[in-house]
């Protein structure tokens, strides 16, 4: 009986793809796996993954983009240089084969295999076989839209980490060699793409909490624009300046308290006026080490052990994670009161020498399990707080920017979206029109958007991330930091993809 | 009476004949035998493994015989794959381990009787009760495959993947039971087995039901003891370190020191008291039935607070025989009860970490009275006690194993040189675990309990006909059959009950099933010249229908020099043999079981994604290669049997190369084509040169007087020819650090070897810290600095053993040697930092090897090539001396009392505490006690 080699799975967790769709409720559940690659690394807890060559928790989709855009910069410092890869992110010294680069390459383009498989399981002519319902194929058009959001954004973020990306859709056979897009063929894509989904999309906030809207995809497009001068040498100001209204348009408003966005409940308190885009995280049933639960366990201070107050235990990562000086110095006594400086400073000296040395340098309490009416989160690693991936707050801060770097706009609309920043923040120093500077807009955002994951973009867009115009603590492995060279700009393509993709070159410099 | 020289038990069966006619008989069940003779007839005994004897009868009324073994063997039966053959008609390499030469001393689990005894075969266990073992039969032939021996327990291949609450899948088999060993290593011998074969066959055939009675009972009491502690601060010492302050810019807290000197490790090692009892009879049941019954209990204690090992093992073989012998019947039906409770090896870490000045209990401590470090009843953040650690847990795992087989074997009554043999195995695992336990801790949750259940199950179907025929000169024989082989796997657990987040969980293996149509044709001519063709095709669950089948074929060739005309007289060497061999072997174990398949899992309770602030369960595509089929070994081998003097000397010389393609191998896939980075695929080469010695030597061999050793070498050259589109990998997962890996897979060199950054010294020769050799001269260190140093494996395994009797005195010991080995020092590497002084909120103790380096930060250090170390070794395993009692009464025949130690010595340059380890990384590995035993073997 040679046929019992012909098997199929018996584990109640596998399904055959041919019989998960003969549920209709499969659909939605397969895109939620779409999402959830931005939030789990697996589907067997927190310690699993489904990618290889890299531990699984540093693998979560946050937890790496806050590394390579956060750790790299002037705003972080990871005590525990012995995790492979931290040490070489955050003194700018990597290589190819930094695990963390090879996470933050292969999750996002997990992400692509994940869209595209969806948008291959929901042709027309696979549903017409399915017998798909009508109800469904209404919800499906959505779904499919999402789909692409979500292929999209990954492409935006590898445009911007590494310059380039294996270029895979819905076309490409599984296991098949994909081509290769650069800056400017990705630009392109990228635009094409989320202005035809855009009818498909669900209007600004009108989508269940965790899921994308059109915000989303004007956000993303926002971001192109304003840096469109690094990825295609193009002003496209104007672009983002019409992108960033038509976020606000949205029905937006900042959270009541800055501090919100950072807590426990932030799916339902006031920040959900303002988060546009959270990765979802739960004690109980999203359980993930990322960005979020590293964040809180790890700036619970060495000396303070405060992870009480902030929903962990005690010790919390035993002062895993500080700021930089350059951080602190941008909350001088004018924001002693400001609801964002959340520096605890006592006892520490500000310079950090020895980066192994958790109980120099200040730390922060930015993040946290608490939620806003009291309580915490239900679990004291795991936490409840979601990652606001993109918040209206930025959108304010870039439209000012864009307007002033010439892309219209009002200057009325940018002085009052940077003043309604302050006033949130309790911070009577409000701005002037002469304030209203370049060089503040940056500073500006680091004090509101520090540890958010958008850093290294911002240093770059204003060519202070490589070279010596500025340095920082630790740059390019100095205590007081050194020059980089201009080609860490971009990462380089982690080796083991580079190997298993013929079409990808190396990033010039590597 | 025929009886047998060195037992003097009889010998049933012996044929006895009257030479030169046909007139003969055989010997009954008490070897007793009637025949017809008249004076000066010449009568021949013969009898298989035994040296043949003519007697001339001179008119006694009864002849009374001995027949001695066949010191050359040469003549001995040999098990091999579906059949058996003579050591002299063998053509692959082939070592038949019975149990005179088995390995002595303290033998829990039956790979040990193995352990130094086989030259190519490695066996390492580590000290913890009842544990498992790696078995490597010449290194290996896989990277991310199974590098497992196949494993035959009468003809039913196990399944080499253990249970959860059992120790490995040898463990619960009683060693007593066994009654021989073949060990398979060219492919010529085991590509019969086909796709399973590329790692080598161990065969174990157990003990068989007899007609006479005999009955022996086995005592064995073993007491042990840790010997060898990894070096920390004593609590002066300790005292003295913090209040130097070692530590730049970092102040430690002396008034946090206690007044106490307790040394952690005495107090979780205990002295073991282990005790060993067998029974077995042997005989006809209602005078026909030919039986043997056995019964065995181990009860072992771990050095390890709280662990041990309990075993139960009844044994059944029945072996009755119809028609005039023309079918054979062999049942063996076998139950094992395991008792483990396991102790949690990570405990010795926190034992070389925990605060020597600090008392074990503490009697105002809110924590069951155990010291605990803490403000009031709040404990404070760091490692807690390990002897509370261990007393306060209670993992369990019992284990019901429940196995055996049915072997019809007929020989055709029209037609007898045919012969049919069916064979039907079974064997299920089923295990249940509780764990218990009460933690020190401040989180919500104060304790774990939960339980488990794992059944496993691997039913087997095979059968093979066998057709031998002389003509004239030539002899032949023809083998033909059909494999099933099925397992399946399952389980659940509670999760921990006492945390309302933690969840029950069940899962079930997709069935593995394995079905082969095999073949073998052996001629012999003039029986000096051998042929041997095998051919296998083999079937696998585990690919997709078009890749799922795979062929696999061997020839060999052997030469009996020796009875070649111009060698037949000489005295010098009195048998030479030469062989080559060639086959292609496969490998399909490994861990994925329906990877070609379009799958889809679902996020457990924890991994789920919120959509509108409610939980759905997220589906995500499984990676997936439908492409995966059989890895293939090729192995050449160039083989020579020898024997000097009449035998007193003997042994092999092997040369082999084996060349393994389409590696099983986890290796990248481009991004964004596949729902993984890196799938398994079919990518890479290994090659492994090797070269095989042994020699067994009769050096005395009188009346009352005899001594006889073995000695075996092994020299080993495994290196990856080709890797995954030339990539390196790294491997060798160590602990400091979140995700550091140590080794790494790269094209022309050894698996897994070191790679590390080059350490920079000062004048004096100390290791400057975080230090190293620009390697690559670009003023950056980084991973592009990172140099290969050495590998974890033997270059040369040398083992040796000798057994010495002296009238009723036997003495017997092992030696082993590993030479080569490198192994990186994971102990020192991740805890001998003065940094780590301080955990978290408390103090904390560090290697005293710290003073050789003055190393501060283990980040700075973690990968510096100062810890890897050579590991090379000579370890005395075993030695034993025994007197044994003859006929102390009718029926009790003799007594025999033995005494021994375990692990007597090792030497070593390595710096750790033991240089055999797993994978060549020192990670606190369980330490192996050294044991003094003492035991009686009773023979009725």
């Amino acid at each position: 009986c040679t046929d019992d080699l012909n098997i199929t799975p018996k584990d109640d967790q596998t399904t055959l793809s041919e019989e998960l769709f003969t549920s209709e409720a499969a659909y939605k559940q397969v895109l939620a796996g779409i999402y959830a690659n931005l939030a789990l690394t697996g589907t067997d807890g927190a310690g699993s993954s489904n990618l290889k060559n890299i531990d699984a928790g540093t693998s979560q989709f946050g937890r790496v983009l806050l590394y390579v855009q956060s750790l790299s910069a002037d705003e972080m410092i990871w005590s525990y240089e012995n995790d492979p890869g931290t040490r070489e992110i955050q003194r700018n010294i990597w290589t190819a084969q930094n695990p963390l680069l090879l996470g933050m390459f292969s999750r996002a383009h997990l992400s692509v295999a994940l869209a595209n498989n969806f948008l291959r399981e929901t042709t027309d002519a696979k549903l017409d076989a399915r017998n798909v319902s009508a109800a469904t194929r209404s919800q499906i058009t959505t779904y499919r839209a999402e789909a692409r959001l979500m292929r999209a954004m990954a492409y935006y973020y590898m445009m911007d980490i590494f310059g380039k990306a294996n270029f895979a859709t819905e076309e490409d056979a599984i296991n098949s060699i994909p081509a290769v897009y650069d800056r400017a063929q990705l630009f392109t894509f990228i635009e094409n793409e989320l202005k035809d989904i855009d009818a498909d999309l669900v209007a600004p906030r009108q989508n269940e909490y965790g899921r994308a809207d059109k915000a989303v995809a004007y956000m993303i497009l926002a971001k192109m624009y304003l840096n469109a001068q690094v990825y295609i040498a193009t002003d496209r100001y104007a672009d983002c300046i019409t992108y960033c209204d038509k976020i606000t348009d949205g029905g937006y408003s900042l959270a009541t308290n800055y501090l919100h966005n950072f807590m426990a409940d932030n799916n339902t308190n006031s920040a959900t006026n303002e988060i546009i885009f959270p990765i979802v995280s739960d004690g109980s049933t999203t359980q993930n080490y990322g960005p979020t639960t590293v964040m809180i366990n790890g700036e619970v201070g060495s000396l303070e052990e405060n992870g009480t107050a902030l929903g962990v235990s005690e010790a919390g990562w035993g002062g895993a994670l500080r700021i930089r000086k350059q951080l602190a110095n941008l909350f001088g006594s004018a924001f002693a009161n400001d609801t964002r400086n959340t520096i605890i400073s006592a006892n520490r000296p500000i310079e950090i020498t020895d980066i192994s040395d958790k109980d120099t340098g200040y730390v922060i309490t930015k993040y946290s399990n608490a939620k806003s009416t009291g309580g915490f989160g239900i679990d004291q690693t795991f936490v409840d707080t979601d990652f606001p991936l993109f918040r209206l707050a930025d959108v304010y801060l870039m439209y000012a920017e864009a307007h002033l770097r010439g892309g219209g706009g009002t200057q009325t609309k940018a002085l009052g979206y940077v003043n309604a920043l302050r006033t949130r923040a309790n911070n009577t120093n409000t701005i002037s029109s002469a304030g209203l500077t370049l060089d503040f807009i940056l500073d500006e955002r680091a004090r509101e958007l520090h540890w958010e994951a958008h850093r290294r973009q911002d240093l770059i867009r204003y060519n202070k991330f490589t070279g010596g115009n500025y340095n920082w603590t630790w740059k390019g492995n100095g205590s007081n930091g050194i020059s980089l060279p201009t080609y860490f700009n971009l990462y380089p393509i982690p080796t083991a993809s580079m190997a298993a993709n013929p079409n990808l070159t190396q990033n010039t410099g590597y | 009476t025929v009886t047998e020289q060195s037992t003097s038990s009889p010998l049933p069966g012996v044929n006895v004949i009257i030479k030169n006619t046909t007139k003969g008989t055989a010997t009954d069940f008490d070897g007793k035998f009637q025949i017809e003779v008249k004076k000066g007839d010449v009568i021949q005994f013969s009898y298989v493994g035994y040296i043949p004897m003519e007697v001339t009868y001179s008119g006694q009324a009864t002849l009374n015989v001995q027949l001695r073994e066949d010191a050359a063997q040469l003549s001995e039966i040999v098990v091999i794959g579906y059949g058996s053959t003579t050591k002299k008609d063998a053509t692959g390499s082939v070592e038949a381990i019975t149990s005179k030469d088995f390995t002595r001393g303290n033998i829990v689990t039956p790979e040990n009787l193995l352990s130094g005894r086989v030259s190519g075969v490695s066996v390492t266990t580590s000290g913890a009760p009842g544990a498992g073992s790696e078995i490597r039969i010449r290194g290996g032939s896989s990277i991310n495959a199974s590098n497992d021996p196949l494993i035959i327990i009468d003809g039913l291949p196990i399944d080499n993947n253990g249970l959860s609450g059992s120790n490995g899948v040898l463990s619960s088999i009683n060693p007593n039971d066994i009654d021989s060993f073949s060990v398979l290593k060219d492919a010529s011998a085991t590509a019969i087995y086909g796709s399973r074969a590329s790692n080598g066959v161990i065969i174990i055939v157990t003990k068989k039901g007899k007609s006479t009675f005999s009955a022996t009972y086995d005592a064995q009491y073993t007491f042990g003891e840790i010997t060898n502690n990894i070096e920390v601060f004593s609590g002066d010492d300790y005292r003295q370190l913090v209040a130097s302050q070692p530590i730049p810019g970092t102040t430690l807290n002396v008034n946090a020191l206690g007044t106490a000197s307790t040394n952690w490790q005495n107090e979780i090692f205990r002295n073991t008291v282990s005790t060993n009892h067998n029974i077995s009879m042997q005989g006809a049941l209602f005078k026909v039935l030919p039986a043997r019954f056995s019964f065995g209990v181990t009860d072992q204690q771990g050095a390890l607070l709280t662990s041990k090992f309990e075993r139960r093992n009844l044994s059944l073989a029945l072996n009755p025989s119809f028609f005039d012998d023309h079918l054979k019947v062999n049942l063996n039906a076998n139950l094992a009860y395991e008792d483990n409770r396991f102790a949690d090896s990570g405990q010795i870490g926190t034992a070389l970490q925990y605060d020597p000045t600090q008392p074990v209990y503490d009697a105002t401590s809110p924590f069951g009275g155990f010291y605990q470090h803490r403000s009031g009843s709040n404990l404070l953040s760091g490692a807690t006690n390990p002897v509370a650690n261990l007393l306060q847990t209670n993992n369990k795992g019992d284990l019901n194993r429940t196995y055996g087989n049915l072997n019809f074997d007929y020989k055709f009554h029209f037609l007898p040189d045919l012969r049919a043999v069916l064979n039907i195995g079974y064997d299920e695992s089923q295990s249940k675990i509780i764990n218990s336990a009460t933690y020190a801790t401040n989180d919500d949750v104060k304790g774990n309990s939960s339980f488990g259940n794992q059944t496993r199950t691997n039913k087997l179907l095979d059968g093979y006909l066998t057709y031998n025929k002389e003509f004239n000169t030539l002899r032949t024989e023809f083998t033909a059959g059909y494999s099933y082989q099925k397992f399946t796997n399952s389980g659940d657990d509670t999760g921990n009950r006492l945390d309302a987040l933690s969840f029950p969980s069940s899962y079930e293996d997709p069935d593995v099933v394995l079905i082969g149509f095999f073949g073998r044709a052996n001629f012999t001519l003039l029986d000096k010249y051998l042929l041997t063709l095998t051919y296998r095709r083999d079937g696998t669950s585990r690919f997709s229908k078009d890749n799922q089948w795979g062929d696999f074929p061997a020839a060999a060739l052997a030469w009996n020099l020796s009875d070649e005309d111009f060698l037949k007289n000489s005295t010098t060497i009195s048998n030479l043999k030469l062989r080559a061999g060639y086959g292609i072997t496969g490998q399909q174990a490994v861990s994925e079981k329906d990877v070609f398949l379009n799958r889809y899992r679902a996020g457990d309770a924890n991994s789920q994604y919120q959509f509108g602030n409610v939980a759905i369960q997220s589906l995500i595509a499984s990676e997936i290669n439908p492409d995966l089929k059989w890895e293939e070994t090729a192995t050449i081998e160039l083989g020579l049997d020898y024997g000097l003097f009449n035998n007193k000397l003997s042994g092999s010389l092997n040369f082999f190369q084996k060349n393994s393609k389409d590696l099983l191998f986890t290796a990248s896939v481009a991004d964004g084509t596949n729902f993984s980075n890196s799938i398994i695929q079919n990518i890479g080469e290994l090659r492994i040169n090797g070269l095989e010695f042994s020699v067994n030597a009769n050096v005395v061999q009188k009346e009352d007087w005899n001594v006889d050793f073995n000695f075996n070498a092994t020299f080993l050259d495994r290196e990856i020819t080709k890797l995954a589109l030339g990539q390196d990998v790294r491997t060798g997962g160590i602990s400091g650090g979140t995700g550091n890996n140590i080794q790494i897979l790269r094209e022309g060199q050894a698996p897994n070897s070191f790679s590390v950054y080059k350490q920079l010294y000062d004048t004096s020769g100390n290791p400057i810290e975080g230090a190293y050799v620009d390697l690559n001269g670009d003023n950056i260190i980084n991973d592009n600095d990172r140099y290969i140093k050495e590998n974890p494996g033997a270059d040369v395994i040398l083992g040796f053993q000798s057994n010495i009797n002296y009238k009723n005195l036997d003495l017997s010991f092992n030696l082993r040697a590993n030479l080569g080995n490198y192994v990186y020092n994971n102990v020192n590497s991740s805890r001998a930092q003065y940094e780590l002084l301080q955990d978290v909120a408390v103090p904390a103790n560090i290697p005293t090897s710290v003073l050789n380096t003055g190393f501060v930060r283990t980040a700075d250090v973690i990968i510096s090539d100062i810890y890897v170390e050579d590991a090379s070794f000579l370890k005395m395993d075993n030695i034993t001396l025994g007197y044994t009692f003859n006929n102390i009464t009718k029926n009790l025949k003799s007594i025999r009392v033995w005494g021994g130690v375990q692990n007597v010595f090792t030497i070593t340059n390595y710096s750790g505490l033991d240089p055999e380890v797993f994978n060549g990384i020192d990670n606190l590995i369980y330490p192996r006690p050294r044991n003094i035993l003492a035991g009686a073997n009773f023979k009725f």
